[in-house]
């Protein structure tokens, strides 16, 4: 054969070796690989992440086989960021991922459950009964109601089917909006920017029923009040890739590395790159590597290190060298250049409030809001101006409310931030200390309650004579303890002198050696002026759980502003406690609250909820002399803690719920009969005394909370601080309150409450808990509905730490009885409609609300408080009392409403923040979109909202981050106001619409919109207070400007005009018990701090034994070795920590991470995960927050007042917690408590 | 329908939740067990009292028992799977498979239950030639006498019915599986607040000991023969 014929033409042989010998070729068999081709087949991807509490919003990749699911990956599609800047994935945690497969773990609620009494005695009722009358003899039969109540926590339950539970829950609804009113149904549900369809959907049901929505940050001690005080606005950040553009990066009493897992590689690259880092934590904390310096201050002292630092700042880079950058940051954007009036007291001058137009004769020539007005003393002219910007600008006029460096008539100013050149005179300002406060567990000094220092002043001739005035800038610097070669006492020449708040004397207090305090001082501030604010500080829990936290932020926030950081990318303040961040915020709004249908909604605070309705102010230990300033101003600051919020409540600043001792659905037709306007009917009544509000007797059944619902939130099995006083007094089962109230130990009543001696036990009705696992909380529950987990249902989550919306998609429909949210609510609202006809038709419902931030009503109460209780003044609505309106209810008609938006949408449009705009076109675009409403009825031709994708695309649809024809509007809106082009930061995105559809192909980033202040562009990451430096838009405060001088009347009494350093307060729940309980072993007495952790929280709960079998398995409390030591305890054993409110049980973990004098117990362990009985209480051992309880601080009730004015999750009282101490002791003996319940009741 | 193995489906509807109709059919599946008697009698008397409470509980009471025994209890899941892989992501495919089987058998899960729900699995046998089910149950007898000997610690009448399953799978159950799912933790959530004693961990002992870590001691072992120590010694020497 030829050559041509013998050789191969198509083919090769097999050859047996390749790549010189190193490789190899058999023939064996290759069916192996079938087995992973398996592994990774699949039908479906489908995109979504985990939510279990956090808003991370990291994409993950869900494989779907034959409807299962069977496996996933993170999603790496995030769009890119600009060139020189690292990409934001990979995205996605330890914890997230654990908990994938808790889609089928046999933890999960699969049906919903019902404690067996309740449903028997229904079905006896509904034999016989409609619902609502079945209902009523329930409710109305003690025994009957006691039945189930007393056994909340106690087992008992069986299935329920939908149609029956939903009914008996509508029912209940439908009995409790007749006989009480309807503001007596609450909802409890957090982090709205985590499947924010999921909240709207129990949000909207009870909006339009009347119901009460109830917060959450403040609650949950993540709102850091100092935000809204220094700056108007809730809580704004810079996303975490800005940390990357930043030369110098503190991160202080945060763990980033820990509980921001996917981003915390922004701050390795950070360094990298060449940033500097100080890491302050007293603990040596995960995040301690991170720092080129760690410095280790005792616990709750952070604001007397802050303090020191501003100290060597304003020193060094004010007085001795002015810094051009910062004088002229602080001269635009501060309030340093403010005038403020000094008033004598008891011989002394202390600082007043700020000087305003009015002061003056002819109010400077201010006709519009001139009380409202702040003055400063302009250098070019030589006179006292009214420079533009501040709140008087915002309301009521146009064009001139923004931060150009003007007068209000358009004359160029260039304020003055000092007098020490220009003086009439200096004198001694006096100053409160507070750092001389006695405490069994933190250091002070011995300096004098007031310190006078010395200060340049101006005389001014005002309306009510000559009056000295001084800037904010020269307080501060006085109230820093800075020498400005004016003499006097209290002015620190040197920083080792012992003066506050010099390095050396907070030495004494930290513990924070001198020298590196002043190290890292001049390191931020050098950095700050080299590149014009790329300075920061990531802040967290660590600093904003303590009672004093205003202190600990504003000593830091302080720092940032004086080195000109805040508003400059790579620079300002870090916040990332809590997941607050719904970028799409404005078109939720409408969603959530029933917007579309009616206005206002019912919103209250948490935190005074709480401690009213459960009781907890009825063993109040903390006396108002502790808190009060030596320098308050004449007036009435006697009586207790809630007697502050009573009155803050009655003067319309905080909310109430319940609101009025009458039903708000009887109200109305008294004012008819009347003759009267509600609002003026009602003002009548209050000042008679005729009408009462619920707050003044929170004990009295009429004004009790009867039902609640609790969805997407563990709230007793996490959040509830004073977790045992719930037990007691709020639902009425077992409990482990170990102190005595008040009415007990003969202690001081309060004075605005009314005081029975029977404390209530078992205040709900009914409470129900939707969670797809059987949570704490649904243990305690009377029906628990199981709901959708995140691959099973359609939603939308968006994070503060990045600027993209993302989805959570069905992957597979729910399993077993399983509904989505949005389908709960949704069947919840069709029985309502279908049993409320029984007692209830079209109602008039009279609804009170405070006075509101962010609307005109803010410009309440100008120059002091007047209380109209007292007779001080009348109470008008919106004014000195809340504001009354009346909302009309179509209860027959409530699921048509909930299922199809409202027509206010297109009558009044939509709006935030203090603008609006129309929305016309936008609702036709949704009626194409969603369809519209074909059945006969009130809603007929409306856009429909069936399905949860219905609910995500009216957000998308109506939000300016995710409308760029919307941006635009509201940009122009804005303008209006300010007299300056905005609209150029959303013009290039105006035809972008973002729907549902194309997030779940890639996550979008948000367009820039003015409900927030940082934009996202090509340019610079997102970074909060940008456009307020860079588009010169004011910060919404009274003077428009950053706002270091708080001076309402309150914060003046309460000594916190300006920061100060304050020590935690004395809780006062050792001493009670600490010789009555011991058990023969050696106790300590540990500070109880309680961090976010590694095994749980921030997307996991902490029952999954993967991340558990990480750690020890349950509940566990780090000690230090010399603490442990001294009471013989080691590392593993089983430890009790109590006091007054409670006590709990955990393993040891004996650790030098641990500074000596605290014990650090990880938030949210679970009672249900191997927790033993407590020898202390006989009880199951307790949560974290068996210890704990809330404890409120009056100057977080002001309202009326700009800034300081009520807005829903913005401000009001916060639940802070680490101000608690715990007797720590090793057990005698591990009671798993396994036998039945001894209960007489469960014994039955 | 194959009319041998009704006994499956009775079996099924005993540990399916409670209703009214399965009250009504207590004594008719007595009957229809002891008719095909795939079970000695000894074992199928043992049923007496579960049947008998069928007859004269009241159904809310014998709804709460099942709610707490199966719903809460995770130990005592009727979720196979749920005992052989629990959270770990093998559940996924062992499902997949479950369910391919269920379609060559012709039929579709139409309940919303996963597919190793114990009640529906024994449903699918039910359908299945005798020899064939006896088969397929064996599959799963270590979890069933696993789950049966925790009913009976219980001292609940349940067990009974795990019993019967044991018995028909004509089987022993692999002792390595039984051993490893004895070892596993039986929680009780009883009354109070669902409580998980049995997840109790292990305290871990860092470094060499007799309950240390065993990674380390197998270090420690390698490190021991002779073969290290060699390589030790050299590596000193050079």
């Amino acid at each position: 054969m030829s050559h041509l014929l013998n050789r191969l033409t198509y083919f090769k042989n097999r050859v047996s070796e390749f790549s010189n010998g190193h490789g190899v070729l058999t023939k064996e068999d290759r069916t192996w690989e079938d087995a992973y081709r398996k592994r990774w087949q699949h039908d479906k991807i489908v995109r979504s992440t985990h939510g279990a509490n956090c808003t991370g919003s990291c994409s993950w990749k869900i494989y779907v086989k034959g409807g299962i699911v069977t496996w996933e990956t993170q999603q790496t599609d995030y769009p890119r960021t600009r060139p020189d800047l690292p990409n934001h994935e990979p995205r996605g945690c330890s914890r997230g991922a654990s908990y994938s497969w808790y889609l089928y773990s046999g933890n999960r609620l699969k049906h919903p459950l019902i404690r067996s009494r309740l449903l028997k005695a229904w079905r006896e009722a509904r034999a016989t009964r409609t619902p609502v009358a079945a209902w009523a003899s329930i409710v109305e039969t003690p025994a009957t109601r006691e039945s189930y109540v007393k056994l909340r926590g106690h087992g008992g339950f069986v299935r329920g089917n939908w149609a029956e539970v939903n009914e008996i829950i509508a029912s209940a609804n439908a009995y409790t909006a007749k006989k009480h009113g309807p503001d007596r149904v609450i909802g409890f549900s957090p982090i709205p920017a985590m499947s924010m369809v999921s909240y709207a959907a129990g949000s909207r049901y009870l909006s339009l029923l009347g119901g009460t929505c109830m917060s959450f940050y403040d609650w949950y001690c993540d709102l850091p009040p100092a935000s809204p005080m220094t700056w108007g606005e809730q809580t704004d950040v810079p996303e975490s890739a800005d940390w990357y553009n930043s030369g110098f990066l503190m991160l202080w009493g945060s763990n980033v590395p820990q509980t921001r897992t996917p981003d915390a590689h922004f701050y390795t690259e950070a360094r990298y790159k060449g940033a500097k880092s100080v890491v302050i934590s007293p603990d040596y904390s995960e995040a301690s590597k991170f720092g080129d310096m760690w410095l280790s201050p005792k616990q709750g002292t952070d604001a007397a290190l802050a303090m020191a630092f501003g100290h060597v700042i304003l020193k060094e880079f004010y007085l001795d060298r002015q810094v051009e950058y910062f004088q002229e940051y602080a001269r635009q954007y501060t309030d340093m250049p403010m005038l403020v009036r000094l008033v004598e007291k008891d011989g002394r001058l202390v600082p007043g409030r700020l000087l305003r137009a009015s002061d003056f004769n002819g109010a400077l020539h201010e006709k519009n809001n001139p009380e409202w007005k702040t003055i400063a003393f302009d250098r070019k002219s030589g006179k006292v101006v009214t420079p533009r910007g501040s709140i008087g600008f915002r309301w009521g006029e146009h064009g001139k409310w923004n931060l150009e460096e003007k007068t209000a008539d358009g004359s160029e100013t260039e304020l003055s931030i000092s007098f020490i050149d220009d003086r009439d005179d200096a004198v001694d300002v006096a100053f409160p200390y507070f750092g001389n406060r006695e405490h069994d567990h933190f250091t002070g000094t011995d300096h004098p309650d007031i310190l006078e220092r010395r200060v340049p002043v101006k005389r001014l001739r005002l309306n009510d004579g000559d009056t000295l005035v001084a800037t904010v800038f020269d307080l501060l610097v006085a109230n820093y303890g800075l020498d400005r070669g004016l003499g006097g006492e209290w002015a620190a020449k040197s920083y080792d002198e012992n003066t506050p708040y010099t390095p050396a004397w907070q030495e004494k207090i930290t513990g924070v050696p001198r020298d590196k305090v002043i190290a890292v001082a001049r390191g931020f501030a050098d950095n700050a002026e080299k590149t014009r604010g790329k300075s920061m500080v990531i802040l967290g829990a660590g600093l904003n759980h303590w009672y004093h936290m205003d202190m600990n932020y504003r000593g830091i926030i302080n720092m940032l502003v004086m080195c000109g950081c805040v508003g400059q990318s790579g620079g300002g303040w870090s916040h990332y406690v809590g997941q607050e961040k719904l970028r799409p915020q404005t078109g939720w709004l409408p969603l959530a609250f029933g917007l579309d249908w009616n206005r206002p909604p019912r919103q209250m605070n948490s935190t005074s909820f709480f401690y009213a309705h459960t009781d907890q102010w009825r063993y109040e230990t903390l006396g108002l002399d502790e808190i009060l300033s030596p320098l308050a101003p004449e007036g009435a600051w006697s009586g207790s803690l809630i007697d502050f919020n009573v009155r803050s409540e009655r003067m319309g600043w905080l909310p109430s719920a319940p609101q009025l001792q009458r039903n708000p659905l009887d109200i109305a037709k008294d004012a008819a009969t009347a003759g009267l306007e509600a609002k003026d009917y009602v003002a009548r009544e209050l000042k008679s005394g005729e009408l009462k509000m619920s707050c003044e007797d929170p004990d009295d059944p009429a004004n009790w909370p009867r039902n609640m619902f609790v969805w997407r939130s563990n709230l007793l099995g996490s959040s509830g601080k004073g977790h045992e006083y719930f037990l007691k007094h709020l639902l009425g089962t077992a409990h482990g309150v170990q102190g005595k109230d008040l009415g007990e130990i003969g202690g001081q009543k309060p004075e605005e409450v009314a005081w029975r001696d029977e404390a209530p036990e078992g205040k709900l009705d009914l409470l129900v808990t939707i969670d797809f696992r059987m949570s704490t909380t649904c243990v305690y529950s009377d029906i628990a509905l199981p709901t959708a987990t995140w691959y099973e249902k359609h939603d939308l989550n968006t994070s503060d730490m990045h600027p993209f919306i993302h989805p959570l998609t069905s992957a597979v429909d729910p399993l077993w009885e399983c509904k989505s949210d949005w389908d709960i609510f949704k069947g919840i609202a069709k029985s309502f409609s279908e049993v409320a006809p029984e007692v209830l038709g079209v109602e008039q419902d009279v609804v009170l609300t405070p006075i509101q931030h962010d609307t005109p009503g803010e410009l309440a109460q100008p120059l002091g408080v007047d209380e109209w209780h007292k007779g001080g003044a009348e109470p008008i609505p919106g004014k000195t009392m809340p504001s009354v309106a009346v909302v009309e209810r179509d209860y027959p008609n409530l699921y048509k409403r909930f299922s199809a938006l409202g027509p206010l949408m297109a009558k009044i449009g939509n709006g935030g923040k203090g603008i609006s705009w129309n929305t016309e076109h936008e609702i036709e675009h949704l009626k194409a979109l969603n369809g519209v409403v074909t059945e006969e009825g009130p809603t007929k031709g409306l856009a429909r909202i069936d399905s949860d994708i219905d609910a995500a695309e009216v957000i998308l649809m109506l939000a300016p981050e995710t409308n760029g024809e919307v941006a635009v509007k509201a940009w122009d809106a804005l303008s209006a106001i300010t007299g300056r082009e905005h609209a150029h930061l959303a013009k290039p995105k105006e035809d972008e619409k973002i729907r549902f559809r194309d997030v779940v192909a890639q996550p979008r980033k948000i367009i820039s919109s003015p409900t927030w202040s940082g934009i996202e562009s090509e340019k610079v990451c997102y970074n909060a207070g940008y456009t307020n430096v860079h588009e010169l838009i004011p910060w919404r405060t009274l003077t428009g400007r950053q706002q270091l001088y708080q001076d309402h009347l309150w914060m003046r009494a309460f000594g916190e005009t300006l920061c100060v350093y304050r020590p935690p307060v004395d809780t006062k729940t050792i001493a009670p018990v600490i010789d009555e309980k011991g058990n023969g072993n050696k106790q300590i007495v540990l500070n109880f701090i309680t961090p976010h952790q590694k095994w749980g929280i921030h997307s996991t709960y902490t029952d999954n034994l993967l991340m558990l079998t990480l750690s020890r398995g349950g509940p566990i409390v780090w000690l230090s070795e010399d603490d442990a030591k001294e009471v013989g305890i080691e590392d593993n054993d089983w430890v009790e920590a109590y006091n007054t409110n409670g006590a709990l049980t955990a393993r040891a973990v004996v650790s030098q991470r641990v500074k000596p004098g605290m014990m650090m117990m990880y938030h949210a362990q679970e009672k249900i995960v191997n927790v033993p009985g407590s020898e202390v209480t006989g009880q199951r051992g307790g949560i974290h927050n068996s210890v704990t309880r809330t404890v409120l601080k009056p100057t977080h009730m002001i309202g009326g007042y700009a800034h300081q004015a009520y807005g829903f999750n913005y401000y009001g009282t916060v639940g802070s917690n680490r101000d608690e101490f715990v007797i720590v002791r090793k057990m005698n003996k591990v009671d798993w408590l396994d036998a039945p319940s001894k209960t007489p009741e469960a014994a039955e | 329908m194959h009319n041998m193995t009704n006994t499956y489906k009775a079996l099924s509807a005993l540990l399916s939740y409670p209703t009214a109709d399965l009250k009504m059919a207590a004594n008719e599946i007595n009957e229809i067990l002891n008719q095909e008697a795939l079970a000695p009698k000894r074992v199928l008397d043992q049923l007496a009292p579960l049947i008998n409470e069928l007859n004269t509980l009241d159904l809310l009471e014998l709804q709460e028992r099942y709610v707490f025994l199966f719903d809460r209890t995770r130990s005592l899941s009727l979720h196979l799977f749920e005992h052989v892989h629990g959270e770990s992501r093998d559940r996924g495919q062992a499902m997949v498979d479950l369910k391919t089987l269920y379609a060559q058998g012709g039929l579709a899960v139409d309940a919303s239950e996963l597919p190793d729900f114990l009640p529906l699995f024994l449903e699918y046998l039910s359908t299945r030639p005798a020899h064939e089910a006896s088969a397929l149950l064996a599959e799963p007898l270590s979890v069933i006498v696993a789950l049966k000997e925790r009913l009976a610690k219980r001292k609940t009448p349940y067990a009974a019915v795990l019993r019967i399953l044991e018995e028909m799978a004509g089987h022993e159950p692999k002792t390595t599986e039984l051993e490893e799912l004895r070892k596993a933790p039986d929680d009780d959530p009883n009354d109070l607040e669902a409580l998980d004693a049995a997840w109790e961990d292990q305290p871990v002992i860092f470094g060499p000991g007799e309950e240390g870590c065993p990674k380390i001691e197998d270090m420690l072992k390698r490190m021991d023969t002779e073969e290290a120590l060699n390589i030790q010694t050299q590596t000193t020497r050079s």
